[in-house]
């Protein structure tokens, strides 16, 4: 059977990359009264072929757990989940949102994958874990950089439109999260908080 | 103000850059004055410089990405305002990645992110790569190479993980090159522009290693000149002129101090005037 599984990993302790981008976006950028919450994870999702749904995370598990690449267990949390099984690892993703503003404010938490425009890079991956793996082959491994954008904003529509504008470095004042000249970006999902 | 800078060059030190002491000796070497700016310093010590220099290192720490939050830097106002008046300014290695970041390399479009350095594409590795290579200087009217023979070959270290210059944008890439902003290229000891790694070091795009704007004065260069700007820094192995050179010198501490290929970078600030926003 194939299955699509997805791998999310963000640091256990304080992420000094997300505080720096935060940093920035509020105090150099001026997106301080509608910045709520930045958090970012590392992302990969790929096709696994296998014989069952438990085995196949079953395996992936115990691949990644050996592997740094992928995640570390001393500052790591992750979630390995797939085709509706109980997610593997340590990263409770669905609590993983910052807290709501003033009682009266729509937040919206914008799920950013950031990802270079290398599919050589994400090749090397798949190969990496495929070597790893026992009786499953992964396929169409896709990777990059999640930023969990947390933004006031009137509507879902608006709080896309803003997280992209914190996202896209266009210019010397706009933009921070990606150069459009080699990363690309996609929304995977959004949450009223 | 606690510092003027009227007629010498500011290296600019933003916090995690490592090379400010080396590339302010490079400079007083070919005779400038040239001194550190911090850059929470007030940016008003930058008026009347003769020339700024965003050095090599890791400004914070290569968070994000390489050279952006410093592009988004208070004291980049200031950088931008003065090259916009003329005022030369180099970026070398992080200092390029400023530069390209901030919008003002190559310029076309001020402030305008028009270019990337993105992570290295290697033969067979990833990540940092540290090696002398060979740089050609292109037909260009760069203040910054205005003392290196249009072809000639230029020895100089480089030293990074971001470094392949790349656009999206093809128009931009055409502009560059019909506006002679394409000031230098990765080659052979011979001057080939071979395209495939150790020549090309990083999968840069038509081996750029180096973008003015187009008034020339303001330069993004991915190699290190401070580090080959004295012949003891040249490797006696290299296998050209510039090494014959050095083994000739060896034991010769007067002629070992005295000019590396990367060193008249720096004297084309000789005949430079600074600027003010």
């Amino acid at each position: 059977m194939k299955l699509a599984v997805e791998l999310w990993v963000r640091l256990k302790v304080i992420d000094l990359v997300a505080q720096t981008a935060r940093i920035t976006l509020v105090d150099k950028l001026d997106f301080g009264e509608r910045l709520r919450g930045l958090t970012r994870y590392s992302y990969w999702a790929m096709d696994a072929e296998g014989e069952t749904a438990p085995g196949i995370l079953e395996e992936i598990d115990r691949a990644i757990r050996l592997d740094g690449a992928f995640t570390n267990q001393n500052k790591h949390l992750y979630r390995l989940s797939g085709g509706g099984e109980p997610p593997r690892g340590d990263l409770a993703l669905e609590k993983d949102y910052p807290a709501g503003g003033a009682p009266d404010e729509t937040a919206f938490a914008v799920d950013c994958l950031v990802r270079e425009l290398r599919p050589d890079r994400e090749a090397g991956f798949a190969s990496r874990l495929g070597g790893r793996l026992r009786g499953v082959k992964v396929s169409r491994m896709k990777c990059g950089e999640i930023w969990r954008i947390t933004v006031g904003a009137p509507s879902e529509s608006a709080a896309i439109a803003e997280a992209e504008r914190m996202l896209v470095s266009r210019s010397r004042r706009e933009g921070l999260l990606l150069n459009p000249h080699y990363q690309r970006h996609e929304i995977l999902g959004t949450k009223r908080l | 103000m606690a510092n003027s800078f009227t007629g010498a060059v500011a290296v600019v030190q933003f916090p995690g850059v490592n090379c400010e002491y080396e590339t302010a000796a490079a400079a007083r070497a070919v005779g400038v004055s040239a001194a550190i700016f911090r850059w929470n310093e007030d940016p008003a010590a930058l008026d009347g410089c003769l020339g700024i220099v965003l050095p090599g290192g890791f400004s914070y720490q290569d968070r994000i990405r390489a050279g952006v939050v410093a592009a988004k830097d208070r004291v980049m106002d200031a950088v931008s305002a003065l090259a916009r008046a003329g005022t030369p300014v180099l970026g070398i290695c992080n200092g390029a990645q400023v530069l390209v970041e901030a919008g003002l390399i190559p310029g076309i479009h001020w402030e305008k992110v028009d270019l990337a350095l993105a992570p290295n594409v290697m033969a067979d590795r990833e990540g940092y790569y540290c090696n002398w290579i060979y740089l050609r200087r292109e037909p260009t009217n760069c203040l910054w190479t205005k003392l290196y023979g249009d072809g000639e070959v230029v020895p100089v270290p480089v030293a990074h993980a971001e470094g392949r210059f790349t656009t999206e944008d093809a128009g931009v890439l055409e502009e560059m090159k019909r506006g002679g902003q394409v000031a230098l290229r990765y080659c052979d000891a011979s001057g080939a522009v071979v395209p495939s790694f150790p020549v090309n070091p990083n999968g840069s795009v038509e081996n750029i290693a180096g973008v003015c704007n187009r008034e020339g004065n303001v330069l993004a260069l991915m190699p290190h000149p401070e580090r080959a700007a004295w012949l003891r820094q040249v490797p006696e192995d290299l296998g050209d002129r510039w090494a014959r050179r050095r083994r000739a010198a060896a034991g010769d501490q007067a002629a070992l101090e005295g000019e590396g290929p990367g060193r008249r970078f720096f004297a084309a600030l000789g005949g430079a005037k600074g600027g003010s926003r």
